[in-house]
């Protein structure tokens, strides 16, 4: 057996517990189907107030790395682009507040499964309040700042613009070809341990807040 | 072991006639003439239309240049696809030159994928052929290539060079003789009578029994309405690079001389021309 990959009936499984909690806890995930087909996604919409920096930085060295894409984007360290992107999430309140213009923003999270992959996929797209839909690089700037690092060395490895394999929009999408990687370990002790996990809970509960997306404590007691 | 090369030359260099004409809505400084250009099948529409794009600079001020996109007879035409599987899926059985139309405004961000430099096309297309290779070698053959490699498979592409990309391509063709062929065909099916953009799921090329699977059997599976049947006239066109190979081809051969570059298996149904 493969540990760290999810079959695609296990993976409806997990969605579905996740959708019991969710209707406990109110915080508005839902299934989506898709006509016709058994398949469908997990939805969830959500406000969120961040502060993006409209490219500048990343636009500038990807062009400038336009005849040897990938290799050369290794960005510089640059101070500004962590410092000015921290994301404020309502709960962290605590948080102080950087410096720039923070603004609401509406964001849409799809959790897909990849049959390639044999894992879940999160695509997501956000707009100000006016309908403008973010650019690629804002979206690079409003992801937590550590997850800049990774970012940094290698961006379109890591989110970039695809089009969502069911509605044939442009989402961004979280590349998950390296998601057994991290899930390997973490089901590897519940395994030794003898216990069940939610794969889609544990996974989510990782690369969800990267991207802005609250994931409550309480859905940590659909582990066992 | 892929050997039939004449085939997968075949495949490579072949090129659509295209007439790209600037939407009549864009402001222009005087009269824009067509531009003509020989669209390799393989390639993709950004990657391959810098002269377009000069062209029709010459006669526009830069204020009123956005990012450029395309349409055909009213459909964007999404980038990310490959310029074969766009002219299938939208224009075959038309009258050549494909006529593209060329915008430089209201970018479409609902139905495109922005695309501003190279490098996107480039991880748009290295991401594409890891997800063949998940399918076919669970990812084993791509993650043991170094990155020198990878940009060999890409520089292959960009500059058009056949030998310096299959060079490396070849190994991702490779399988064991016991098992007859890839873990899984990485293909997709187009069609433009849903919302859904293509179907791509898992499908094997070796019956358990040890039989090859055909591209027939895929279909089947897949999308029965495609099949003809006894009764019926034929409703649908099945097309690779253009053309309708017979159904009882094994989609293991397929799969390794009629995929594109980015080592999928596009595989586009239209409606039968009924003339």
């Amino acid at each position: 057996m493969n540990l760290g990959a999810l079959e695609e009936d296990t993976f409806s499984t997990c969605c579905h517990l996740l959708l019991q909690k969710s209707e406990q806890l109110r915080d508005g995930w839902s299934w989506e189907s898709v006509q016709g087909s058994p398949e469908g996604y997990l939805k969830k919409t959500a406000l969120r107030s961040a502060v993006i920096t409209s490219n500048a930085i990343w636009s500038q060295e990807g062009s400038k790395c336009n005849s040897e894409a990938h290799s050369c984007c290794q960005y510089s360290s640059d101070q500004q682009v962590s410092e000015k992107s921290v994301v404020v999430d309502e709960d962290d309140r605590g948080c102080t507040v950087p410096e720039g213009s923070s603004q609401f923003l509406q964001y849409e999270y799809h959790i897909l499964y990849s049959c390639s992959y044999r894992t879940p996929v999160l695509y997501f797209r956000a707009c100000t309040l006016e309908g403008r839909s973010l650019s690629l690089e804002e979206v690079w700037s409003s992801v937590h700042p550590d997850f800049q690092v990774r970012l940094r060395t290698s961006p379109l490895n890591t989110i970039s613009q695809q089009e969502h394999p069911l509605l044939g929009q442009p989402f961004f999408m979280l590349h998950p070809c390296r998601t057994q990687e991290f899930m390997r370990p973490v089901l590897q002790v519940a395994q030794d341990q003898h216990r069940s996990l939610n794969y889609v809970v544990v996974w989510l509960s990782v690369v969800g807040p990267l991207v802005g997306l609250d994931f409550p404590q309480e859905y940590s007691t659909l582990l066992q | 072991m892929a050997d039939d090369k004449d085939v997968l030359r075949d495949v490579w260099f072949g090129r659509i006639p295209t007439c790209f004409t600037l939407n009549p809505d864009e402001i222009t400084e005087r009269e824009a003439e067509p531009y003509y250009l020989l669209l390799p099948r393989v390639s993709y529409l950004t990657l391959v239309t810098d002269k377009v794009k000069k062209h029709f600079l010459k006669v526009m001020k830069t204020e009123d240049v956005e990012e450029m996109w395309f349409e055909y007879e009213g459909t964007p035409l999404k980038w990310h696809y490959p310029i074969g599987v766009l002219f299938d899926l939208h224009a075959s059985n038309t009258v050549l030159p494909w006529n593209i139309t060329v915008q430089f405004r209201n970018f479409p961000d609902r139905d495109l994928l922005h695309c501003q430099s190279n490098s996107i096309v480039e991880a748009h297309f290295m991401s594409s052929i890891k997800e063949a290779d998940a399918l076919k070698h669970k990812s084993q053959v791509i993650n043991d290539m170094q990155k020198k490699d990878h940009k060999q498979l890409w520089m292959g592409l960009q500059n058009d060079k056949f030998d310096q990309f299959w060079a490396m391509n070849r190994k991702l063709m490779e399988y064991s003789t016991e098992e007859g062929g890839f873990r899984y065909i990485p293909f997709r099916i187009y069609q433009t009578l849903s919302d859904r953009p293509f179907i791509q799921k898992l499908f094997r090329p070796v019956s358990p029994e040890g039989n090859a699977y055909t591209l027939s059997d895929l279909l089947k599976e897949m999308f029965p309405a495609a099949l003809p049947t006894e009764r019926e006239p034929k409703r649908y066109q099945v097309l690779i690079h253009g053309i309708e190979p017979l159904l009882e081809t094994p989609l293991q051969w397929l799969s390794e001389h009629l995929s594109h570059p980015d080592n999928f298996l596009h595989i586009c149904i239209v409606p039968a021309p009924s003339d």
